[in-house]
């Protein structure tokens, strides 16, 4: 045993001693006072207290419930009386715990304790119900229900026979006869215990509890975004949280909600939140490890613990080796950490919805021998990205964990930042101790293989799904919710030039084109339904039906725009004018007659859709690469070494 | 196709075994002279080339022709392969079509 307990400790406490601080063991802990009138915030838990030899109740102070709700105090704790009383109450000893700390959190009982002969049966009855002392009669009232609870789990008989449970005062029966049958807990009958909102590991959160509390360390906090939908404007924030038991959750606010509690949270700050609703957590926003997440209401309360608690980590990390990425699905949300070598400058980059914003990549490797780049998206780019790279700049390496950074397969394998990320640099890990160690004796030298771009050039990415035309239909592909995004290597093999265009609206919606097609209303007159607006001319957008072949078999495919102009090699206005206009049909034919026969890699959307009554699979192609025949070469070497 | 005179993918470590016969091979030109071309074979051996090379050269050269010795070869046909061959596939070909894949070849 490593701990003793102080012995004689409840003789001295008996006789007055205050000052003691002695090291105890609860052998039992009781909540006493309860009845349907009192609030359950009036609770009151009665301990049994023991110093080894003997036992003695003792009653805990309301400002401790919370030790008991949160189970830091329990069955078989060693604790230390900080503070306590010991009073005379119609001639028995009452001790009252004003404050204690917990030395072992659970603990088998230490020695055989008596109970203390200041401390007896109709003592306790004084005490389980202070000033409402119950009549012989409701004691009696008791005896079936204890029975009957005995009666159903009889083996529970033996689970309680601790030593304390041989004393006279220890038995149920001299509990008031309001409380509740003890018997569908698979603790000692005397645990239960439901306490008001207790404190619940995250872990245990479900939609299905009334109440609960829940006590975290906020360990990410993003920003108010402002939403724009059908039902009208709002704005939303979250927070991430993280317990002592390693459970992690999103919170999520709305609207008023944001007011209340945007202000109040902080990072690294450990709270008591209680009372909200839980929902399934939306996965493509939230990459916790847990399916549900919190909405606050206005009748939550979030309540700063002002008292550092040490047992709740400031972050929880599962890194990955850099190796481990290569075959990691692209959108994962993962943890990394590595040394950076090599810092980019931040450029501007300007998103697909017009906004500006700054992007800048940096190399990353660890002990795994690989390398990775890591793509650090706006605010980052300026904040920890400038940082970094001063450090590069003046030779010094650092070491940086990625906290939830999304990968992407954009080129090879890499890892960006998204809204809920974050950067530590240089943290003070042992994993970055380590790594650290590593680097400065020999892995600073040591070369590493980037997953990163080193796809194949012009072949797309390697992580790519290469299938032949026949494996389309033979695997059913695009029949599940997602399309299936698949490379072929296919020739083409027919071009249908009866339509091969269409009319579209070349007025701007925004920053974008509307592209939808427009119908002609008289000579140079486009209406387009969309805008509802007249435009004196029409774009010539592609929307080819081609067929394509391999040496497994031949289908079907549609190129829209993009993927037309690369397989005809002219804008559709060109082919347009020519066939329409100009009535060149031997030059139009011509045309398509070259664009026959050559080889491409066509990277296919593959989706089944429904017209009407019938299900038909759709292949759209997105991107047309020439093949570029070095690295088709080396894709077929590895796919004959592999087999 | 012509088989009645086959020739064999070779880098520089299969030459041996195809001394007196006709292989085929991709170099990458180091120097050359009225006649005579050296190369690098695509395994790092050097190769001297007998025969008259194109002009202009390419960084890349195929030799087909008799290996006279380990690592010369009377060349019968000289091919410019552009500046952008790929010698580390070309290698692994080699390998295979002398190893595993012997059986597809003639």
């Amino acid at each position: 045993m490593p701990v003793s307990l102080t012995p004689n400790a409840i003789a001295a406490i008996n006789a007055g001693d205050v000052n003691l601080k002695p090291l105890l063991q609860v052998l039992d802990i009781k909540v006493i006072g309860r009845s349907q009138e009192t609030p359950r915030s009036q609770d009151r838990y009665r301990l049994l207290i023991s110093d080894g030899a003997s036992a003695q109740h003792a009653m805990l102070a309301v400002q401790l419930n919370d030790r008991v709700t949160s189970r830091q105090v329990d069955k078989g704790s060693i604790v230390q009386l900080v503070d306590y009383i010991c009073s005379d109450v119609k001639g028995r000893k009452l001790i009252v715990v004003l404050n204690m700390e917990t030395i072992i959190p659970h603990s088998e009982t230490i020695g055989n304790p008596a109970m203390s002969t200041e401390s007896d049966t109709e003592g306790q009855k004084l005490l389980s119900a202070p000033g409402n002392i119950p009549p012989p009669n409701r004691v009696v009232f008791n005896e079936p229900a204890i029975q009957h609870s005995v009666n159903r789990a009889p083996q529970r008989g033996v689970n309680i026979q601790n030593p304390v449970d041989s004393t006279p005062s220890f038995r149920p029966s001299v509990q008031p006869s309001y409380q509740p049958p003890l018997s569908y807990r698979n603790h000692g009958p005397i645990m239960k215990n439901e306490a008001p909102a207790r404190i619940i590991p995250i872990a245990a959160l479900n939609p299905y509890q009334g109440r609960w509390a829940i006590k975290a360390r906020v360990t990410a906090k993003g920003e108010i975004r402002r939403y724009n939908n059908a039902r009208g404007d709002g704005k939303v924030f979250s927070f991430d949280l993280l317990d002592s038991d390693g459970g992690e959750i999103r919170v999520t606010c709305f609207n008023a909600v944001v007011d209340r509690f945007y202000d109040v949270t902080e990072v690294g700050k450990v709270y008591l939140i209680s009372k909200g609703s839980l929902k399934p957590a939306q996965k493509n926003f939230n990459h916790l490890k847990n399916e549900w997440e919190i909405f606050l209401e206005s009748t939550s309360t979030v309540e700063l613990c002002p008292d550092e608690d040490g047992s709740i980590p400031r972050q929880q990390f599962s890194f990955r080796p850099i190796s481990d990425i290569e075959n990691v699905e692209n959108n994962s949300i993962l943890d990394v950490i590595g040394v950076v070598t090599s810092v980019n400058p931040s450029v501007p980059i300007l998103r697909k919805n017009g906004m500006e914003t700054h992007r800048r990549i940096l190399n990353l490797k660890d002990e795994s021998g690989k390398a990775v780049e890591v793509t650090l998206w706006g605010d980052f780019c300026n904040r920890d990205g400038r940082q970094l790279e001063e450090m590069v700049d003046s030779a010094f390496y650092p070491v940086l964990a990625v906290k939830a950074g999304k990968v992407s397969d954009f080129s090879g394998k890499s890892v960006g930042t998204i809204s809920s990320t974050q950067l530590f640099i240089n943290p003070d890990f042992p994993e970055a101790h380590k790594l650290r160690n590593w680097f400065d004796h020999g892995g600073k030298e040591t070369a590493s293989l980037s997953i990163s771009r080193d796809a194949l050039p012009g072949g797309g990415s390697r992580n790519e799904i290469r299938k032949s035309v026949s494996q389309i239909k033979e695997e059913g592909l695009g029949r599940s919710d997602k399309p299936d995004w698949v490379t072929v290597k296919a020739t083409i093999s027919f071009i249908k030039t009866d339509s091969f265009c269409y009319t579209a609206c070349p007025l701007m919606i925004g920053d974008k084109q509307c592209n939808k097609k427009v119908t002609q209303s008289g000579t140079n007159r486009w209406v387009c339904d969309r805008c509802n607006q007249e435009s004196e001319e029409c774009d010539y957008r592609y929307l080819l039906q081609v067929q394509i072949q391999d040496h497994t078999g031949l289908t079907w495919v549609t190129a829209f725009q993009e993927s037309g102009e690369e397989i005809m090699g002219c804008p559709a206005k060109q082919l347009y004018t020519l066939k329409h206009e100009l009535q060149n049909d031997e030059e139009f034919a011509e045309i398509v007659r070259n664009r026959l026969f050559h080889q491409y890699m066509l990277k296919l959307k593959i989706k089944e859709e429904s017209y009407g009554d019938e299900q038909r699979v759709k292949m759209t192609v997105v991107k047309v690469d020439k093949v570029n025949y070095t690295s088709e070469s080396k894709y077929l070497l590895d796919l004959l070494v592999r087999t | 196709m012509d088989t009645s005179s086959p020739s064999a993918f070779v880098n520089g470590a299969f030459m041996r075994r195809y001394i007196g016969q006709k292989v085929r091979t991709v170099v990458q030109v180091i120097g050359s002279d009225v006649g005579s071309v050296v190369g690098k074979s695509t395994d790092d051996v050097q190769i001297v080339v007998r025969g008259s090379p194109p002009t202009p050269l390419t960084t890349y050269l195929e030799v087909i022709g008799i290996a006279e010795s380990e690592k010369t070869i009377r060349a019968e046909t000289l091919t410019n392969f552009g500046n952008s061959f790929d010698p580390a596939n070309f290698n692994e070909l080699c390998k295979l079509a002398n190893g595993e894949f012997k059986h597809l070849f003639i």
